[in-house]
């Protein structure tokens, strides 16, 4: 038996299931990513508010989601919400009975933890000069938050917010554990029924490689696209030959040198 | 349901033996990949044009699939690539914590590689061209100059991957691994009380990670010693 050959007539063969578990796992992610993005700017405030009322539960939450692994998170929700009896005979029970919410409740907890260090750390990273100049101005500071703090920090917090999606895409395999049937669960069920131990597990690799790579190169776009006022410094700044879309594809460092030289970029600009 | 307090603690034993595997796994995975990885970031700093293109799928690849799909890669398919590898007859049966320990180790070996990159990068060329001025052999400039300053740049870094590392050891409970959560698992759905159990092992975690932390600053503090202002 030749051991490492891809049985390319058993990857034609489970492609239909593949392809279903592909679309469950972007659906949870992109799920999770929009909860993630409507929770995470006020629990981001709470969590820098001076009043502790707010500041210290937001804290304990951040602590207590970052640190757990994801798989007893997941364990935690999924059996864990059959155990309260007022969510059990309640209304919404439909929802919270669904291994599917559970798996998106699981995953938003976990990534608005996350999510509330990259808030706050782009927000942190705008100088402080800004707001106190928009505040002399007699700009309300609800506004000076809309028009200043956040967009600024939308392009700081850019870089740390693609690692988390990423994260998060890649930490999506494991809601499997909770009968859902996502890309890895196909690979296990395809292995259990045929014993090749490659073929579904290479093929669904490949899927998730082209999941997070598609992700990459979208952020690098939106990146480019919110610091496009510094394009032509930047050009001047490091007279490099342009990379072409092969390498880029392939190397994450070349990627991390290019940010590297944006964020020096990006600092002098600060000054 | 009611639990005596002797079952209860009964599955506490049986938790802490769970832990103990943990632990095993989470140091030696990191302990491997940090010693592989540091290898391969060495090796790979080289221009060759084999060593690159053979890094950059090895480094996507990693960065791009899940470290789950790794683990269960390595479990179920383990004994036929072994046997592929070395041509042996027999199967060899492959643990799941072999299995787990290996995953973990190739898949941080990278991360803790591309840490590595970004710290030479990030050291000033003449620490380089002082070491070939002085006629050091590369192993010594490595061993006494380069790598000492890498390490105190790398350190935060090192810290992340290390929380990270700890999150994904459970995952080898999926591979069949009697693990920490495994064995909470099996006592919240003997028992019925799930959120003991799960709660008691998230906090298992939490802490390790708590105390780790001052560690961490310690280090820290030390590797800064060389930059750290005079007490006055």
């Amino acid at each position: 038996m030749n051991a490492l050959v891809i049985d390319f007539a058993l990857v034609w063969e489970s492609l239909p299931a593949m392809l279903n578990g592909l679309w469950t796992t972007m659906l949870v992610t992109i799920i999770v990513l929009v909860l993630g993005l409507i929770f995470c700017i006020p629990l981001t405030l709470a969590r820098m508010s001076s009043n502790r009322v707010f500041a210290l539960p937001a804290a304990f939450f951040v602590m207590f989601f970052r640190g757990a692994p994801l798989l007893i998170l997941l364990y935690l929700v999924y059996y864990g919400f059959g155990q309260i009896e007022a969510l059990r005979d309640g209304p919404l029970w439909f929802i919270f009975g669904s291994a599917f919410a559970c798996a998106v409740i699981g995953l938003t907890l976990n990534h608005l933890a996350f999510m509330v260090d990259v808030v706050r750390g782009s927000l942190e990273a705008v100088p402080a000069g800004l707001s106190e100049a928009s505040n002399s101005l007699g700009i309300a500071p609800r506004d000076t938050f809309r028009y200043i703090q956040l967009p600024l920090a939308m392009r700081y917090g850019i870089k740390a917010y693609q690692n988390e999606v990423v994260m998060l895409t890649k930490g999506t395999a494991v809601i499997s554990v909770i009968t859902i049937i996502d890309l890895t669960a196909v690979a296990n069920e395809v292995f259990e029924r045929t014993y090749d131990p490659f073929t579904p597990m290479l093929t669904v690799a490949a899927f998730y490689w082209v999941l997070v790579n598609v992700m990459r190169l979208g952020f690098r776009r939106l990146e480019s696209h919110l610091n496009r006022h510094h394009a032509a410094e930047d050009a001047r700044r490091n007279e490099k030959p342009v990379k072409t879309i092969g390498s880029l594809l392939f190397h994450p460092s070349s990627w991390l040198k290019a940010k590297r030289s944006m964020l020096v970029a990006r600092k002098e600009h600060a000054l | 349901m009611e639990i005596s307090s002797a079952e209860f603690w009964g599955y506490v034993r049986q938790i802490g033996g769970g832990a103990v595997v943990t632990m095993q796994l989470f140091v030696a995975g990191f302990s491997l990949a940090l010693a592989l990885g540091t290898v391969i970031g060495i090796i790979t700093l080289s221009r060759n044009v084999v060593i690159q293109a053979v890094w950059r799928v090895y480094s996507s690849i990693i960065m791009g699939v899940p470290s789950l799909l790794v683990i269960f890669l390595l479990y179920y398919g383990g004994s036929a690539i072994l046997t592929g590898l070395f041509g042996m007859s027999r199967s060899i049966d492959v643990t799941p914590f072999g299995a787990g320990l290996t995953a973990l180790t190739i898949v941080y070996a990278a991360y803790v590689a591309e840490l590595l990159h970004g710290a030479v990068r990030n050291l000033p060329k003449g620490q380089f061209e002082a070491c070939a001025a002085l006629n050091l052999s590369a192993f010594r400039a490595w061993r006494h100059v380069i790598l000492p300053q890498v390490a105190r740049l790398a350190f935060p870094g090192l810290v992340n991957i290390w929380l990270i590392v700890l999150k994904d050891t459970p995952l080898v409970s999926l591979a069949g691994l009697n693990d920490l959560v495994a064995n909470a698992k099996i006592a919240a759905g003997a028992t019925n009380e799930p959120f003991v159990f799960f709660i008691a092992a998230s906090l298992f975690f939490i802490v390790f990670s708590a105390l780790t932390m001052p560690l961490a600053a310690r280090i820290e503090v030390r590797f800064n010693r060389g930059l750290a202002r005079v007490n006055t």
